[in-house]
């Protein structure tokens, strides 16, 4: 809730947006090393009320129309990366460089150049939304998604990608 | 991040000197220049498609309220004549368009007839090399008068780049069959400087929709 202010509030759970998302009912999730970067002010574009988290597993809880390889009750490991899946870049697999999935590219061309992917919970020139460090986080373009196969190890485990 | 134009990084350099006009070939035109009352906007985008599958999404007007921002609703009036509605809550303005020129698969020209907007633009679709795509670039001229007030006021956004955003929101469609939209995120209280910042990060204008239904 601001600069080196870290709280747990109760919002509104999210919602399917398109037809590619899932919302995923979060079983482990990560704070990572990078994480500081946002606590800290070094990453602009974060503001109060924005929530933290782009590593993070869980169980599948719904899925929109064309989401075909998933369904309810899946595990699932969500990569950092929003990936479309489509474009120049993800066909060469250079997944961080979609240029589709990011709803605020415009905040990373005036401030870096050039946009990359749309991340979660990782400010809003970063795409703006949600991250995982909640109950439930709202995935897209989940034809990408990691299955976490059964196994105790990897049930118990997020690890940071 | 909403006065300048950001010209991509595939437009090709122009040469400074012609002063052709700006519906003959987008390719050999001065580079785009504020004057006279005129906004002029350039862009392109390399999209994954055919120039024959994009020409075709862009033609069907009636489909553009899913991709363009702020566009309420196209009717369609003639073979090449159309009505355009564009709304931010109980704001309207409305304008006919027709086409003027039309080469599918390689380029759309249009230009306003009447109404609350006074503008041209053109569309070129031309196939990247070693199969990478089409390289679609857009170029507009608006005339400022009626549009400063309206569009402007309306959308919050400089015209120059709700061009570029609408293309970028059309490369989204074309490629993935959805627009990014981080809009709806759930979040705790934003507080008053969070609040204004919204407007200042362009997420006060609505993502269109994309996909008619998730
Ligand atoms: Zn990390
Ligand atoms: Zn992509």
């Amino acid at each position: 809730m601001g600069t080196s202010k870290v709280e747990t509030l109760t919002v509104p759970d999210p919602e399917l947006v398109n037809p590619h998302d899932a919302i995923i009912k979060i079983t482990r999730t990560a704070i990572c090393g990078s994480d500081l970067h946002l606590y800290d002010g070094f990453i602009p574009t974060m503001e109060a009320g924005d929530i933290m988290g782009h590593e993070f597993m869980g169980i599948v809880e719904e899925v929109g129309k064309d989401v075909h390889n998933l369904k309810r009750g899946d595990r699932v490991v969500v990569p950092f990366t929003i990936a479309c899946g489509n474009c120049l870049f993800c066909k060469k697999k250079i997944w961080s460089a979609c240029d589709n999935t990011n709803p605020n590219a415009h905040l990373m061309e005036a401030a870096y150049g050039y946009s990359g992917s749309g991340l979660f919970g990782y400010s809003h020139m970063m795409g703006g939304y949600a991250g995982g460090q909640a109950q439930y986080a709202r995935a897209l373009r989940q034809r990408r998604p990691v299955e976490a196969r059964d196994g105790p190890a990897r049930r118990e485990s997020a690890l940071p990608l | 991040m909403s006065t300048a134009l950001n010209e991509k990084p595939n437009a090709e350099s122009l040469p400074a000197s012609s002063g052709a006009a700006i519906l003959q070939d987008g390719h050999y035109l001065a580079p785009p220049e504020d004057k006279d009352g005129k906004l002029w906007a350039r862009t392109t985008a390399l999209i994954q498609g055919s120039p024959d599958d994009l020409y075709a999404l862009w033609r069907a007007n009636e489909n553009t309220p899913l991709w363009q921002e702020q566009i309420e609703e196209v009717v369609i009036t003639g073979v090449n004549t159309s009505r355009w509605t564009m709304k931010d809550g109980d704001k309207t303005i409305t304008w006919n368009a027709e086409i003027v020129a039309d080469e599918p698969g390689k380029r759309i020209v249009w230009r306003s007839l009447d109404g609350d907007i006074n503008e041209a633009g053109e569309v070129i679709f031309e196939p990247a090399p070693a199969d990478r795509g089409t390289f679609v670039t857009v170029l507009m001229e608006f005339r400022i008068g009626k549009l400063a007030s309206a569009w402007e006021t309306l959308t919050g956004r400089n015209p120059k780049q709700g061009v570029i955003e609408n293309l970028r929101h059309f490369k989204a469609l074309a490629e993935t069959g959805e627009i990014p939209n981080s809009q709806t995120a759930p979040h705790g209280d934003r507080g008053v400087v969070g609040k204004m910042k919204r407007s200042l990060y362009g997420e006060t204008i609505p993502t269109p929709p994309g996909a008619t239904a998730v």
